[in-house]
């Protein structure tokens, strides 16, 4: 062989040789590929062959106690994109977003992403989903899906909450409920090739979602409906803020509504149900707009907090006569102020006190000097547990979103005595009013602290029970003996007293009237004021109380002119409903008969008035207690002419001038010092015969005096 | 080494090399007919479609293998030239109006009945011709003017042609000629300022701002799951298939990324998909045959006394080498992608009885080749 090509033979080895050497590193490669790298490459090979999509399961529907639906779901379709099949993403998107309206440039982005599945549209109507189906696009696909409706609208808003698109509860019941509600979604796979069709392996497989329970709310619609109207009218009525209802069933605990005025429509949650609000609301940037979503969203029964005012004189007075430490034999004295702690305290109407009263009295007068001196008497520790015991500075447990605990002293020794003097006519404390109605319902049900209740069952998808809430006590608070007191108490104050204009002929309605001055950042707010009623019907047979609470009403702000009416409708519509037949005294069946005309009785002397409007048969109320004979009315309501039932009663409006002359107090069978008190108070000179107890007065009780008068008293 | 005197022309070929060609294109048959079903379903409405064809191709490849097989290599010597310009000419006439588009790229031409790739003439033409070539300037081959230019002229006009429309098959003949041209004697000093040259252009093609696509497509094959929608989206697909296929394979027929994941399955693809259905046995298995392959050609090469004939065994050899070993690298995204067929395997007419024929010489070859052990 020549000397030359013995280069050719070396160089044919050389390539040989890297021939070998690039066979063995493609080897490795594939094992690297085949071996190591196997399960990865698997996954996204399976991921791209798997086309899996959720099948929502059916959230759980929402009842009310008989079975009406308050939130259900409904038949809907979604638009599915499977990037990874789409060839022609600009010319698709361009399609899909024309039929669907959306912003082509989203669903591009949407269409090239990395991801197996991606929502486009979720909800679209049944017209777009036909048509998108006829043009069989590559990689979308339509699913059917639900969604939440809520049938009723602005309705219960704030006991159902509302859902996100995707079907999570964010508030509400929808909220606290969801893990029952939501079920298990279930999932639609099967395997196919690029172009997106079955392959001829591995079936379809179709996994189904497990439908959400079903909630039984204890709410009843029909009285919802009664509570909305009649909040929706006060709303209106009094140009308030805001209007609250709140009805529990008494011995049980269970809500029979939860009306917020003004509210939203779950179904649109981010929307002002008021047009003109909407409008304004678009104008606002982003962020103020989302404030004012969360302010919408407020549950003003638990989200907030106010000052109970005269509502919590009902605690007061069941924690009396709960330790004894008064009786409806004690009587209270007003001079229409009170000194603690070298502070005034005023009673409402301090230019016109109420003097002597009966412990009913003083409920009825709502009178904060007698109350006053009623806490004084029962003293700090007692109104604190008391306070306690009904569940005030506790969350209440309600199945609802952010409920607030309410601001009371934080231990006794906090303390003082004024601030025991304002606690016992419900200031220096914030409460919330779902705490203030389960309170009452405890004065009411015989001394049971409930734990409110919104769900009473929960239902599988096939509609048998499987939980049942039991109505729970958390304490027993007061006796029955106590309870039925209080009962009574409460009923005069709406057949004689401040609740008056919750009277309804035939039934016994009890409660207490409540106005507080709004506290907005710490300090009491001039001229925004909080008017609430609390209620318990009927008193014979206690079934439902109920806090009706204006929040800043415009003009008249009292919890007896406000509140009260709104009660009182409610209370109609539902023992109608109920079918609780009315029970009605004689003097009540005659009165109901006739209709009179309303007689002018403006600039007359309320004495005069009153007579006149008592030989026609009806009653009057002005929003000022112990009023004098010689007070003029500036104005009555209804206006004169007007044909009104027998028994109804009329607003007066009265230009009212301070008494000069005060009424004598009681003074007999009481102690040296606190007669000392009761006349040092009064400003009035003294005079004292013998020791022990008072036995005789000069002038006597009831006698109008003036400052001069020296009081001469007895002892034995 | 031993000198068996040569007692008559009629030899015994080079048996294992048969061997491996002949399990090669059975097994080609059968994984095109695999990886060819859903298309030919889809398309053709007949699941057998490209089976049939292949196996008539198959039996025109083995009817070219024997008749090369028989037929003096040494006679191709005289034609060489002019069956390196017809093929050249057959390489321009796809920019004729017999030229015919197909995805977008003019690679084949029709003639009559059938439709024929030139590159694969051209693959022939310029092995032929090449070996001549070097052959002649045996013994100058090391000069610029014997040797070096007109080397890379050759070169230059046999991959010129189809490089603009086939990236793939012009890079695949200019390294198979190279490849000769560095068994042939090149002088490899001369390379240098070629080296340098290259270089120079291809720093420029990466900075060129207007070509950040290219750039793109050819760099995808490191990180092809970085753009798996757009570059990378092939790459993916058949590491897809490769990975999912594991050891032993999802088992023959049940390649799933056949199903219009991976476009030309039976073809630029078909490795791929061996990997799915057979796993890395039957990935290792083809490298392996074509290992033998590249081995008994490259062994008929050195034990040829003739020069033409050793030239002509290492081209072919050579090419078969430079096509396969590109498939598998690409499949298995070990370079940058370009579309090209696995010898002897892919599904793929002219092509076919092209390499079949080619193998047919490479067997005759060995006719006249005493092996030791023989």
């Amino acid at each position: 062989m020549k000397e030359s090509n013995k280069i050719v033979k070396k160089r044919l080895k050389i390539t040989l040789g890297l021939s070998f050497f690039i066979v063995f590193a493609l080897i490795l490669r594939l094992g690297n590929i085949q071996i190591f790298r196997n399960h990865e490459l698997k996954k996204g090979a399976l991921e791209q062959w798997t086309k899996s999509i959720d099948i929502r399961a059916k959230r759980g529907t929402i009842y009310d106690r008989r079975g009406k639906k308050l939130a259900i779901s409904v038949n809907s379709f979604t638009v599915w994109a499977t990037p990874a099949d789409i060839k022609e993403s600009k010319k698709t998107a361009e399609t899909v977003s024309s039929i669907l309206q959306l912003e082509e440039d989203e669903v591009y982005k949407k269409l090239v992403s990395n991801q197996s599945t991606q929502k486009i549209k979720q909800w679209i109507t049944r017209e777009e989903a036909n048509e998108l189906r006829k043009l069989k696009l590559r990689g979308i696909t339509i699913v059917e899906d639900n969604k939440r409706y809520y049938p009723n609208g602005n309705f219960a808003s704030y006991i159902l909450g509302f859902t996100d698109i995707d079907n999570n509860g964010l508030d509400g019941i929808e909220y606290v409920y969801n893990d029952y509600l939501t079920g298990r979604p279930g999932k639609w796979m099967k395997m196919t090739d690029g172009a997106n069709r079955q392959l001829p392996y591995d079936g379809e497989k179709v996994h189904d979602p497990e439908d959400g329970s079903s909630l039984v709310l204890t709410i009843d619609e029909t009285i919802q409906h009664f509570a909305e109207k009649a909040a929706e009218k006060a709303l209106l009525d009094t140009k308030a803020k805001g209007v609250s209802v709140i009805m529990m069933e008494i011995e049980t605990g269970e809500i029979l509504s939860l009306v917020n005025k003004p509210d939203f429509d779950p179904n649109s949650p981010r929307e002002p149900v008021d047009e003109n609000l909407k409008k304004q609301w678009d104008k606002l940037p982003a962020e103020e707009v989302q404030k004012k979503w969360f302010d919408l969203w407020r549950n003003f029964t638990i989200n907030d907090i106010y000052e109970p005012g005269s509502t919590f004189k009902l605690i007061t007075a069941a924690a009396a006569l709960e330790e004894n430490s008064a009786n409806l034999d004690t009587h209270y004295y007003c001079k229409g102020t009170i000194k603690i702690q070298g502070r005034t305290l005023k009673c409402a109407n301090w230019y016109n006190p109420h003097g002597d009263q009966t412990f009913r009295d003083a409920v009825n007068n709502s009178c904060n000097v007698a109350f006053v001196n009623m806490g004084l008497n029962l003293g700090r520790d007692n109104l604190y547990k008391y306070t306690k015991a009904f569940g005030f500075g506790e969350k209440t447990g309600v199945d609802l979103l952010g409920e607030q605990a309410g601001i009371i002293p934080n231990n006794v020794e906090n303390i003082k005595e004024i601030n025991l003097a304002t606690l016992s006519y419900g200031h220096s404390i914030a409460v919330t009013p779902m705490q203030l109605v389960t309170a009452v319902s405890a004065i009411a049900n015989g001394g049971d602290l409930l734990k409110p209740k919104l769900v009473k069952q929960i239902l599988n998808s096939e509609g048998d029970v499987i939980k049942e809430f039991k109505s729970e006590t958390v304490r027993k608070v007061i006796s029955k003996e106590t309870s039925d007191t209080m009962l009574s108490l409460m009923e005069t104050v709406v057949s004689e007293g401040s609740g008056s204009k919750a009277y309804i002929p035939g039934y016994k309605v009890g409660g207490k009237t409540g106005t507080a001055q709004k506290i907005i950042d710490g300090r009491y707010k001039q001229g925004k004021y909080i008017g609430s009623f609390i209620s318990v019907a009927p008193i014979d047979d206690p079934k439902i109380a109920m806090l009706v609470v204006v929040d800043e009403p415009s003009g008249t702000y009292y919890g007896g002119s406000v509140a009260a009416p709104v009660a009182k409708s409610i209370f109609e519509d539902t023992f109608n409903y109920l079918e609780i037949p009315p029970k009605f005294t004689k003097e009540e069946k005659e009165e109901i008969e006739e209709l009179v005309k309303v007689p002018d009785v403006r600039n007359k002397k309320i004495g005069e008035a009153g007579k006149i409007l008592m030989e026609l048969g009806l009653k009057h109320t002005t929003e000022y207690l112990e009023l004098t004979d010689e007070s003029i009315i500036l104005d009555q309501f209804p206006l004169p002419g007007v044909e009104i039932k027998k028994g109804s009663v009329i607003d007066l409006f009265i230009d009212f001038k301070p008494n000069e002359e005060i009424v004598m107090p009681f003074l007999t069978d009481k102690k040296k010092e606190e007669i000392i008190k009761i006349l040092d108070e009064m400003n009035l000179k003294y005079e004292f015969k013998g020791q022990g107890k008072s036995v005789l007065q000069s002038p006597l009780p009831g006698e109008k005096i003036n400052f001069n008068t020296k009081v001469i008293v007895e002892f034995k | 080494m031993n000198r068996v005197k040569k007692k008559s022309n009629k030899k015994a070929v080079d048996f294992m090399l048969l061997i491996a060609i002949t399990m090669l294109v059975f097994i080609g048959i059968i994984m095109v007919f695999s990886a060819s079903w859903p298309v030919g379903m889809s398309e053709e409405n007949d699941g057998y479609y490209f089976l049939k064809r292949q196996i008539i191709w198959s039996a025109m490849g083995f009817l070219g293998l024997f008749i090369a097989m028989n037929f003096d290599y040494r006679k191709l010597k005289k034609w060489a030239p002019y069956i390196f310009f017809l093929s050249i000419i057959l390489g321009l006439l796809v920019f004729t109006p017999m030229g015919a588009e197909i995805k977008g790229a003019r690679r084949w031409l029709d003639i009559g009945p059938i439709r024929i790739m030139p590159s694969d003439a051209i693959k022939f033409g310029s092995v032929v011709f090449f070996a001549k070539f070097l052959a002649n300037k045996r013994e100058n081959i090391d000069t610029v003017f014997q040797g070096t230019l007109p080397a890379l002229i050759y070169i230059g006009l046999a991959c010129g042609v189809i490089i603009q429309e086939d990236l793939g098959t012009g890079g695949t003949i200019a390294i198979t000629m190279m490849a000769m041209f560095f068994v042939g004697g090149m002088n490899i000093l001369h390379m240098a300022p070629l080296g340098v040259g290259a270089a120079g252009v291809f720093y420029l093609a990466i900075n060129d701002p207007d070509s950040s696509y290219r750039l793109a497509r050819i760099t995808a094959f490191i990180d092809p799951f970085a753009d798996k929608l757009d570059t990378g989206w092939q790459l993916v697909q058949s590491l897809y298939s490769l990975g999912s296929g594991g050891v032993f394979g999802l088992g023959l027929g049940k390649s799933r990324q056949k199903f219009f994941y991976l476009s030309e399955a039976y073809n630029d693809f078909i490795f791929a998909i061996i990997g799915e259905e057979l796993g890395l046995v039957g990935t290792v298995i083809v490298i392996l045959l074509f290992l033998i392959v590249i081995w008994r050609g490259i062994i008929i090469a050195l034990k040829t006394e003739d020069l033409f004939g050793c030239f002509l065994a290492t081209g072919i050899t050579a090419l078969i080498a430079v096509q396969s070993l590109i498939h598998i690298a690409v499949v298995t995204s070990s370079m940058p992608t370009t579309g090209i067929t696995l010898p002897f395997v892919s599904y793929g007419g002219t092509s076919l009885v092209m390499f079949m024929t080619l193998v047919g010489i490479l067997l005759n070859i060995s006719r006249n080749v005493n092996f030791e052990r023989s």
